[in-house]
């Protein structure tokens, strides 16, 4: 009796607390249904629109590239249209068998496998595409187009490539392109956050200057997106594609460098380490910008593989060190016209002062001897024969009496330790070596010695080749001139330099004495003359990279390619009313005279002829 | 109901449940076609499941409830067995440690857990007299909570959640009183904070603030709540058509073939759709709780009572989450969702509830 007492009490409390629960599920259930119809009905519009703008794509359009131009308007670099294969990685779950599919029927013995599975993860996780081969042939072309309903996250897109016609020529002074950076789509981000389906969007084609005037004027180079809207349906496909607005195209870059000093250039370096920069006195702007060794801009725009690369990269010439911009060289004797200036202008010697000059200079402080490159010195010597013979004991002397913050003011008017050029990649400024230079970097006090080996452009002295072609425009145009730049910026200030007592006389007998470095029969360069159909003013240096102080010791230096000397020259004309300054360094290349000088004879030719 | 009667053996079958299950599994092929874009080896696969699901619920259907009270520990122990095993031997997908390789397709232990953890304890307590005692209500929650903890450890909070649940509603049907119930919220209200500090991941403590701020963080962790949003609303009345949702095929709604297909189904097939797919679901479940009633004894109506409720409540949580009310759990929609051990679980429990309900007994236990 009580067992089935008990069995009614259970039922009874089981059949309510089932029931109980079966209205809490039941009033969920309604508020689920509540919540849907709230969706679907009451807010339908704003869903719907929402649904709408996820299958409207707004893609940007890549404006195409301005197209680099020479002096004389000949193209220097442009784009040919290629078309490309494209993957959108996020959309293919097994790559290893969508290549081996594709490589059916299109080649793709050139892909580096290990290379395209590190890009092709890396554009999975941004959804970014990704150009499986560039400029596919026309019959791959055609076999894609039969097939290409099969691969939902490949297409063939008319994309650009950007071509150097003269690859090897410009490749540090215009640079290459490529693919932007993290900062470059950041910005973009900004720019269009309008577009949606944004980190694809960026990448379709759009590529960027990395260094050299294509980095510098990239801007002005890239023009602006246009946008297009393609709608697509539930499979992807494309149902319309309508143009929002334009892209505007890059502008075209006129750059004052000319082909044919480029061209004299390259042939004339052969491949040594060193670099070119020639001015165009009338405006102050580059017509010859070269570092050697080069390498082929197109081959880094356009795909280069790793290997190839590295060998670059592992070279021991370093063909990607900008030479002219960043390459520290000491100006060496190529100096002494700058340090005669001075010297005249603070009138501490004049034309007629001259010395003895027994090979060898020696501090009176400490009794140190600075040698002269010349056994047995250049005897009874004034200003004219110092710059003519390049006589290291008449500036040593005149060095030893400079007052050395003076000086180091004259070597900053002369375009030393600041940028030289206005719109050059990534220059050196180095410095002028000063007192408070050297406690600060070498925590020691300044010596007269120090000054002393100023006189011949050594010691701390230092400078880039474009800061040396800079000085020799400046003493070319007797003091006057401008910024440099890559092209014909008539915007530029005339600066002259600030001189107290110098002359227009002493400006001739400058000149005239550089002349007579190639033209005089005890001219440094004297070996020039005969290369020219025109006059040219010169400074020859050979810097030495070990201080020495014998001969034999110097001979044993010499067995070392590496350690050999750097040649130094700068030089300008036609004598007398010069239109072009030119620097060459030649690292390692020993003679001023004989091995930068004939260079710079080549490039001048060019650019005058 | 005994149509075969007068043959020498029985069918035992519930039509109104044979008839409703097979409509939501049809269904559920049909949508999980359209889901995966027409991916035919997932159809395929999953078809062989429904096939595979619906004979072995006929088949579980056959035996005495009594069979199930025999076998109720056995199954239990073998199933907790198999969640270790998973754990510590099986393969690691997606850092979580829940399935055991069969070869032919992986089975997922926890997911069984939740049928067969109600019928072990509805076995222990119908042997208990009532009203349930303090040790009789000690011991079913420590088994509960070590269920719960186990399968936490995979992890896999939703199915853990479920198995909690489960649990606890044999303790609620069974009788456990009020004051106890009263008692028990109270100290979990006050334990959330501890719970929240010390037992949640960061990326759940993310899913709820997620919920509770979906806009906070569109392209983070609101993308699928925001996402599955627009499925459904997009859908309106009738849907866009089979195969036509564009959220699912542009690959917009994340998971479109597992948790969040009911997304698709709203937007492909509107409030139309899942009006029918709802009445469906309650259908089953008032039936299941009229079969409950209606049982023949004690641990029947335990049993048939506790499944039901996890059927429905694994319903409620997965759409509940799909269409942004609760947390983002992974938890799968019941007979349509694409997963072999979720839905064969389902069609286990069905057969248990059938054979429960049709096993009449004349005299009381």
């Amino acid at each position: 009796m009580s067992k089935i007492n008990q069995t009614y009490v259970e039922v009874r409390s089981f059949t309510e607390r089932i029931i109980l629960a079966s209205i809490i599920f039941f009033v969920l259930g309604i508020v689920i249904f509540a919540q849907v119809f709230s969706l679907q009905v009451l807010n339908f519009d704003n869903y719907e629109s929402a649904a709408l703008n996820n299958k409207t794509e707004t893609l940007a359009i890549q404006p195409l590239r301005g197209i680099i131009y020479d002096r004389n308007n000949n193209i220097l670099v442009n784009n040919i249209p290629s078309f490309d294969l494209i993957i959108v990685p996020s959309r293919i779950k097994n790559l290893d068998e969508l290549l081996e599919h594709i490589s059916s029927f299109i080649n793709l013995e050139d892909l580096k496998i290990e290379d395209f599975r590190l890009q092709f993860s890396e554009a999975k996780k941004f959804n970014r595409e990704l150009t499986l081969k560039r400029n596919i042939t026309e019959e791959e072309k055609i076999k894609f187009a039969v097939r290409g309903h099969l691969f939902e996250a490949v297409f063939v897109e008319q994309r650009y490539l950007r071509n150097s016609l003269y690859p090897e020529l410009f490749s540090h002074a215009l640079g290459y392109v490529g693919n932007p950076s993290e900062e470059k789509l950041t910005s973009l981000r900004t720019q269009l956050s309008s577009l949606n389906n944004i980190e694809q969007t960026y990448t379709s084609g759009l590529i960027e200057g990395k260094i050299g005037a294509e980095n510098i004027y990239d801007t002005f180079l890239s023009g602006e997106f246009g946008t297009k809207q393609r709608e697509v349906d539930a499979r992807g496909r494309t149902l319309s594609e309508e143009i929002v607005s334009s892209p505007k195209m890059g502008s075209d870059l006129y750059t004052s460098l000319d082909l044919a000093s480029h061209q004299a250039a390259f042939s004339a370096m052969q491949g040594r380490r060193g670099a070119i920069v020639a001015v165009d006195i009338q405006t102050g702007s580059i017509v010859t910008l070269f570092s050697s060794p080069t390498f082929s801009s197109n081959k880094l725009s356009n795909g280069i593989s790793q290997d190839e690369f590295k060998t670059l990269i592992e070279s021991p010439d370093k063909p990607f060190f900008d030479r002219a911009m960043r390459g520290r060289y000491p100006p060496a004797s190529a100096i002494k016209p700058a340090i005669a200036i001075y010297g005249l202008d603070n009138r501490l010697i004049d034309w007629k002062f001259s010395i003895e000059d027994p090979g060898f200079f020696v501090l009176p402080e400490d009794g140190r001897i600075y040698r002269d490159w010349k056994e047995g010195g250049h005897g009874k010597t004034n200003l004219f024969k110092a710059i003519t013979q390049s006589s290291n004991t008449y500036f040593f002397e005149l060095a030893y009496r400079s007052d050395i913050k003076s000086l180091k003011n004259y070597f900053k008017d002369f375009g030393l330790g600041k940028k030289a050029c206005l719109d050059c990649f990534n220059e050196d400024s180095v410095f002028v070596p000063e007192p408070e230079w050297k406690i600060k970097e070498h925590n020691f006090g300044w010596f007269k010695g120090d000054t002393v080996n100023l006189g011949v452009g050594q010691g701390y002295l230092i400078a880039t080749p474009v800061q040396l072609a800079k000085y020799a425009y400046i003493l070319a145009n007797k003091g006057a001139h401008k910024d440099l730049s890559l092209t014909f910026d008539s915007t530029k200030d005339l600066k002259e330099l600030e001189l107290r007592n110098l002359s227009q006389d002493d400006w001739s007998k400058i000149h005239e004495s550089m002349v007579n470095v190639i033209e005089g029969n005890t001219g440094t360069a004297r070996r020039l003359k005969n290369l020219k159909t025109f006059t040219v003013a010169a400074k020859t240096g050979t810097a030495e990279l070990v201080s020495l102080e014998s001969k034999e010791d110097y001979e044993e230096t010499r067995l070392d390619s590496n350690l050999r000397d750097h040649a130094v020259i700068i030089a300008f004309g036609p004598m007398p009313n010069p239109r072009y300054a030119v620097s060459v360094v030649v690292e390692n290349g020993e003679s001023g005279g004989s091995v930068a000088g004939p260079i710079a004879i080549d490039v001048l030719e060019a650019l005058i002829k | 109901m005994r149509f075969l009667d007068y043959k020498i053996f029985r069918i035992y079958y519930d039509p109104y449940l044979f008839f409703s299950i097979f409509f939501l599994s049809t269904l559920g092929l049909f949508f999980l076609y359209s889901a995966s874009q027409g991916d035919l080896s997932i159809f395929l696969k999953q078809s062989a499941f429904v096939v595979i699901g619906l004979g072995l619920m006929m088949l579980i259907s056959q035996p005495d409830p009594q069979v199930y009270f025999s076998y109720a520990n056995g199954a239990f122990f073998v199933t907790i067995a198999l969640i270790i095993i998973a754990i510590f031997f099986g393969p690691t997908i997606n850092g979580a440690n829940r399935w055991i390789d069969l070869g032919v397709t992986t089975i997922q232990p926890s997911e069984f857990c939740k049928i067969f953890l109600p019928v072990f304890l509805s076995a222990y307590l119908v042997q208990r007299s009532l009203p349930i005692n303090f040790k009789s209500t000690l011991i079913p929650v420590l088994i509960i909570f070590a269920c719960f903890m186990l399968v936490s450890l995979q992890p896999d909070l939703g199915t853990a959640t479920l198995i909690l649940l489960s649990g606890l509603f044999i303790l609620f049907l069974a009788g456990l009183n009020w004051r106890f119930i009263g008692i028990s919220f109270g100290v979990f209200i006050l334990s959330l904070p501890f719970l929240w500090n010390n037992f949640l991941a960061p990326f759940q403590k993310q899913r709820i603030a997620t919920l509770l701020n979906p806009e906070s963080d569109p392209f983070g962790s609101g993308w699928n709540i925001a996402q599955s949003k627009i499925a459904i609303g997009s859908g309106g009345f009738f849907g866009k058509g089979f195969g036509e949702g564009t959220q699912a095929n542009l690959y917009f709604l994340p998971e479109s073939e597992t948790d969040f297909i009911f997304a698709v189904i709203g937007e492909e097939f509107g409030l139309f759709g899942i009006s029918i797919l709802m009445l469906t679901y309650f259908f089953i479940f008032f039936r299941c709780i009229y079969l409950a009633i209606t049982a023949r004894d004690r641990f029947c109506r335990l049993v048939i009572g506790s499944l039901s409720l996890v059927f429905i409540s694994t319903f409620v949580i997965n759409v509940g989450m799909v269409i942004g009310i609760l947390p983002v759990v992974g938890m799968p929609l019941p007979f349509i969702s694409q997963g072999g051990s979720s839905i064969i679980s389902f069609y286990i429990a069905f057969g248990i509830i059938v054979s429960m309900a049709s096993h009449k007994k004349l005299i009381p236990r």
